[in-house]
């Protein structure tokens, strides 16, 4: 679920942003930045559920599990998002669950984003057989379709818990930001700069660090942000056939135990609507505020 | 072009391999026994019966035998189509179980894909169009691509099937029918698929009017389009052109969504109780029947391989530009 | 859109095309429809879809080979504690150590063959193969003769007629034409798919999703018992989500659902349409005993008064209102099911029994030199070594990973260090064969003639490496078990001596605590009106008998619920 057909940043044709001043582009992109309403929103919903997944769980004082209250009772005054049949707080469970959705985003985004940036820049800088090699992999990895590949990996493990299903999820979703990555860097390695870079005899690893990637930080941000999302919509999937962390709490698991309580025909609705809503929320906006950005970085999109 | 069909081909023949080997890999790498963690979901009773089952799948998996011949054995199992023996269905063959599902499967997918990348594209060419329809059409499309396609499932099933009640929520068919050519039948086939196509539609629907919408305004600030504007062209041959050049990433699009769509399905279909594969992975699962799961594992990737093979073949037939640019050899 | 017709049109025409070559052909019968007021619907019994219709394959028939193609000499009703003839007319013990069993005439087997003495001595001579399930009759069975076509005669060489009786209900009875020539290969792996046998159902179709079986009209029981079997077909589908099954019976496309459905109260209390055995709480009828095993080779569980402190500590009616949301019943402390009532020593339970009191398990502990001495919260051992207890409840058993909780938090709050743990199911499966664990939850017997086959459970010595089936808690005491091997001998009708035995194991057991009981496990039913009435329930005038499809049920009477229920509007 991390390719987004044709999302913005993923297939840019337009070609590499051009290097310019760094302070001149700074306050560019700010002063579109602040003005750009689709940023502005999106980043705007993602922040606050954010905070509130981070700073949320310190006002609840019992285990997101408990049995705390009267069971299946609607929202109301007391149980904001009401209770579960078994009279656990759903507002608690919600809670705790975007924080571990943040978490699982991040986690599995980010070894993601290490792993397809790192092959993209090799890729792309080094060329010949070694573009060769990492191309022929990235495109193996990415026909594999990434929930079945996991699903059967994750069947076999005896204990599941966050850490690994975030490793698993980045080692399956990182092909196509490394596609991204290296057409983005094989249009840089050969600008005048960068030969020069080389000529004065610096090493690879310092080329592409302080020359090629600072140039495509936004593309980058960018991507980043599309694997966050990625990875959050596979761990739901996961957790919702119940190859979700044991014991944990999540957004996923919430969905998974709601159909598994037949909350759906005992009328509950409370109970399935919150955890989708959440999911929902977080990657819709960081879609939104993706093609925010976009339109920041990239001049052209700006008259629209 | 020959040379980027071999090229594409030698891909998908060692992404084969590769998940072949995987499926191989899983069960032997892990930690723990897994014929015993099967055999213990298996509710055998008696002893004796479980020790007939455990020589089999001992033997199944070869683990007597080293590795490289275990690795071979499995090759050769596999070109003669024998994927191992169910489990749970104990003991009918997992390539019977199997192609049992996959006709469900496929009436979800092929409809869902083909409608919404097609109906997608219209509303995203059509939202490009203008400020006020792509400032409605946009969100709503991040909103719908943002969903989890279990949850608009459960939507769908609560709203239309339990709260007004006009659609069967659960199962391929009515159980009070038998199988057989008939109206009342397909009728009922149609009814029961109607929901989860739905849901699937939706879902993927978002993506391709969003990725419409984009190639379109990119295409209409490409060079090509300003020249032609400053020609004095009329808008709708501009549209017109970038329309078509729009299509084009599109179509790779849609081999890239392959998998991402596939995934909804078998969650759509596990909300729906859906006879197709993802029920049955989920069965596979609840009876630690991994015969099943990798069987169906494997069917999986073999049938994206095609499915993305065709997309490479039409998408040469539709580009004739490809040829030239795979000579280039940027893939 | 007008471009869209046409590729709507294909999807449709694919996907008519593709399901009906999947789905398979009918069976060519006319309509296509089982007529919905002639046809059951059930659910809740498979967990997977039918696979086998083999008799001997114990545990993985499909939902119905035995109770309605293959039928057992006897029933054993639980309401009268008595055996019910079925394909047997009447039995005897002419010596203590010969049990003659005397068959109805003229039962037929459905494809047309009598069936006779030479079927129940054949049946019986497939148990010598070492894997069939009940091979271990052979040893204490001598011999086995049919008399003339309608006798047989059962000398033992030792005499355990609880556990004889036990095998004569609820195995049935296979037919020699067509089992005697097969090898115990083919005996333990035969599909047998079409299954011939004598009873009131034969197998009419199946799907990876249900099995159907259709009505035999001709069955003997009609003339000879009078029970006229209501429904013409049963449709049985294999089990989905509790979500899916609930809407199935609400929407009446389901009539009977043998699965535990949470939230099935409020279902029963607000939908007039939906009934289960009792009105109220706890609905349904207990079907078997959830048991605290503690293993008692690990310190300080191996220590009695420890087990007291535990049973005492524990809070069943939170368990009970909260995950079970009152669908179950706290178990007696001998964990006796209700329908063995005549076997529990009532005043001992008063004396002896333990109950929740939190107040009454500190005080055991204390007395039995159980302290905090760290001021951790926790009790140390009277050695002064620290106590972390883990409760292991398999991961994805919701109801019990709850009910876990609860214990945990019960035995914390009276200062055990309990932590419930969900490890995977083999894993979980492992760790209690090897004796690995602290405390599981279990509840692996279930209702039968005789309360034997539960202190068989608790108490069977000697003990192996790995205990598959019984004693999973590694519980000696040669005494008690001396006991249980008496009460396997008491004559099978006998209750007067066998509750004179069981009082005696009792005694031992409520001092002993090998396991703690906690809830009865509902007999998981309920029925939807709308097509089919006159359910069993507890009302006046009602059917008494079980209405499950389970396996081994249909011989404790629940075959006669499908005689007494009545199509709905007649």
């Amino acid at each position: 679920m991390s390719e987004i057909a044709g999302a913005p940043g993923a297939a840019d044709p337009a070609g590499g942003p051009e290097p310019t001043t760094t302070e001149r582009k700074t306050s560019e992109v700010l002063h579109f930045a602040v003005r750009n309403p689709k940023l502005l929103i999106g980043l705007g919903i993602v922040l606050s559920l954010l905070l509130l997944g981070i700073f949320g769980p310190f006002f609840i004082d019992q285990d997101p599990n408990e049995y705390v209250g009267p069971k299946s009772q609607p929202p109301n005054g007391e149980y904001w998002f009401g209770t579960t049949s078994f009279g656990q707080d759903v507002w608690a469970q919600f809670v705790y669950g975007l924080r571990s959705t943040f978490l699982i985003g991040a986690f599995g985004g980010g070894v993601a984003f290490v792993i397809g940036t790192t092959v993209g820049f090799v890729a792309g800088y080094k060329g010949g057989i070694v573009d060769e090699i990492l191309n022929m992999l990235t495109n193996v990895v990415l026909v594999l379709p990434a929930l079945v590949v996991l699903i059967v990996i994750t069947a076999y493990l005896e204990v599941r818990g966050v850490f690994i299903q975030g490793v698993f999820i980045g080692l399956t979703s990182w092909p196509w930001a490394a596609r991204a990555v290296r057409s983005q860097a094989l249009s840089l390695a050969t600008r005048d700069y960068v030969d020069l870079a080389r000529l004065s005899g610096r090493r690879t690893w310092r080329i592409i660090t302080t020359e090629i990637a600072p140039n495509m930080s936004s593309y980058l941000v960018m991507s980043f942000i599309l694997l966050f999302g990625g990875s959050i919509l596979i761990a739901a999937g996961l957790d919702f056939i119940g190859l979700g962390p044991s014991n944990g709490v999540s957004l996923g698991l919430m969905l998974e135990s709601a159909m598994k309580w037949s909350s759906l025909y005992l009328g509950m609705w409370w109970w399935f609507i919150p955890p989708g809503l959440g999911i929902t929320m977080i990657v819709g906006s960081l879609y939104i505020l993706n093609v925010g950005l976009d339109e920041v970085f990239n001049p052209k999109l700006r008259e629209l | 072009m020959w040379r980027y069909i071999g090229r594409k081909l030698f891909v998908y023949l060692l992404t084969f391999v590769i998940a072949v080997t995987i499926n191989w890999m899983i069960p032997r790498f892990m930690p723990g026994d897994p014929v015993r963690s099967m055999l213990s979901r298996a509710s055998v009773g008696n002893p004796e019966a479980l020790e007939r089952m455990n020589e089999y799948y001992t033997g199944v998996f070869g683990l007597d035998t080293p590795l490289h011949e275990q690795y071979l054995s499995f090759w050769a199992g596999l070109f003669r189509g024998d994927l191992g023996i169910s489990v749970m269905l104990f003991p009918q063959p997992v390539l019977d179980i199997i192609l049992r599902s996959v006709p469900y499967t496929l009436a979800l997918l092929v409809p869902a894909i083909l409608l919404s990348w097609i109906v997608g594209n219209r509303i995203g060419a059509f939202a490009a169009r203008k400020k006020l329809l792509d400032n409605t059409i946009l969100p709503v499309g991040y909103i719908l691509t943002a969903m989890p396609y279990m949850w608009l499932a459960l939507l769908l099933a609560w709203s239309l099937g339990i709260v007004a009640d006009v659609l069967p929520t659960a199962n391929g068919y009515s159980p009070s029918l038998r199988p057989e050519f008939s109206w009342l039948f397909i009728s009922s086939l149609i009814s029961h698929w109607f929901l989860p196509f739905l849901s699937m539609f939706i879902v993927a629907l978002g993506g391709w009017a969003i990725g419409m919408r984009n190639m379109i305004i990119y295409e209409l600030e490409a060079d090509y389009s300003n020249y032609l504007q400053a020609l004095g062209a009329p808008t709708r041959l501009i549209r017109r052109y970038a329309f078509r050049n729009a299509m084009l990433p599109q179509i790779t699009g849609l081999a890239v969504q392959l998998g991402t769509v596939l995934s909804g399905a078998l969650l759509t279909e596990i909300v729906f109780n859906y006879p197709g594969l993802g029920t049955l992975i989920l069965q596979a699962l609840n009876n630690r029947d991994f015969f099943v799961l990798q069987g169906t594992f494997l069917f999986v990737v073999v049938g994206v391989l095609i499915a993305n093979f065709i997309i490479d073949i039409v998408y040469v037939l539709v580009d004739p530009r490809t040829r030239v640019q795979m000579t280039g050899g940027a893939a | 859109m007008r471009s869209l017709r046409l590729p709507a049109a294909l999807a449709a025409l694919t996907l008519a095309v593709t399901a009906c070559a999947g789905g398979g052909g009918g069976n060519g019968e006319g309509s296509g429809e089982y007529p919905r007021n002639e046809t059951l619907y059930t659910t809740g019994t498979a967990w997977g879809p039918p696979a086998n219709w083999n008799p001997f394959m114990q545990g993985q028939y499909a939902v119905g080979t035995v109770g309605l193609a293959y039928e057992p000499l006897f029933l054993f009703d639980p309401n009268t504690s008595e055996y019910v003839p079925w394909l047997a007319e009447s039995h005897s013990w002419p010596e203590e150590n010969v049990h003659e069993i005397v068959l109805r005439e003229g039962i037929t087997w459905s494809d047309g063959e009598a069936f006779d003495s030479a079927d129940v001595v054949s049946t019986l001579e497939i148990g010598q193969f070492g894997s069939v399930p009940f091979s271990n009759l052979w040893n204490f069975i001598e011999g086995v003769e049919a008399v003339d076509a309608q006798t047989v005669r059962v000398t033992f060489s030792e005499n355990r007629p609880q556990e004889w009786m036990n095998w004569v209900y609820s195995h049935p009875i296979a037919p020699e034409h067509i089992w005697a020539e097969k090898t115990e290969e083919q005996v333990m792996s035969d599909v047998n798919e079409d299954p011939v046998g004598t009873g009131p159902y034969v197998y009419e179709s199946h799907t990876d999703e249900r099995l159907v079986w259709e009505r035999k009209d001709d069955w003997w029981g009609t003339d000879a018992l009078d029970y006229e079997m209501k429904p013409r077909y049963i449709v049985d589908l294999v089990n989905a989500s509790n979500d899916i099954t609930l809407g199935m019976l609400q929407q009446g496309e389901v009539d009977l659902s043998n699965n535990f459905l949470p939230g099935i109260d409020q279902i029963i209390n607000g939908n007039e349409a939906i009934t289960s055995y009792y009105d109220g709480p706890p609905y349904m009828q207990a079907a078997n005993t959830a048991w605290l095993v503690p293993n008692t080779t690990k310190e300080p569980l191996n220590d009695p008064e420890f087990r007291q402190a535990l049973a005492h500590s524990i809070d069943m009616q939170s368990i009970i209102e909260g995950p079970y949301t009152n669908l179950v019943e706290a178990a007696s402390p001998t964990g006796l099911l209700p329908l063995w009532d005549e076997y529990i020593d009532h005043d001992l339970v008063a004396e002896e029994g333990f109950s929740f009191n939190a107040d009454r398990a500190v005080e055991i502990l204390e007395d039995a030199g159980y302290q905090d001495q760290d001021g951790d919260g926790y009790v140390e051992t009277p050695d002064g070594d620290p106590i972390a207890l883990t409760l292991e409840v398999p991961a994805g058993w919701t109801d019990w990973m709850e009910a876990s909780n609860v214990i945990a938090s019960n035995a914390q709050a009276v200062g055990i260090n309990v932590e419930a743990q969900t490890p995977e199911f083999d894993l979980l499966v492992d760790n209690r064969n090897s004796g690995e664990f602290d405390l599981v939850i279990n509840n692996e017997r279930g209702a039968s003639n005789t309360p034997w086959t539960y202190y068989d459970y608790l108490f069977q010595l000697p003990l192996n490496e790995q205990q598959t089936t019984v004693n999973f808690g590694r519980y000696e005491n040669e005494e008690a078990w001396e006991l249980v091997e008496q009460l396997a001998a008491v004559p099978a009708d006998d209750v007067e001596a066998a509750a004179e035995i069981t009082s005696q194991i009792q005694e031992i057991q409520l001092a002993e605590l090998p396991a703690i009981p906690l809830w009865y496990n509902g007999m998981w039913s309920q029925a939807n009106n709308t097509y089919w009435t006159n359910w069993p329930s507890d009302a006046e005038g009602a059917p008494k008998s079980y209405a499950t499809l389970w396996n081994g049920m249909w011989q404790l009477g629940a075959i006669t619920t499908l005689a007494t229920i009545e199509p709905a509007g007649e």
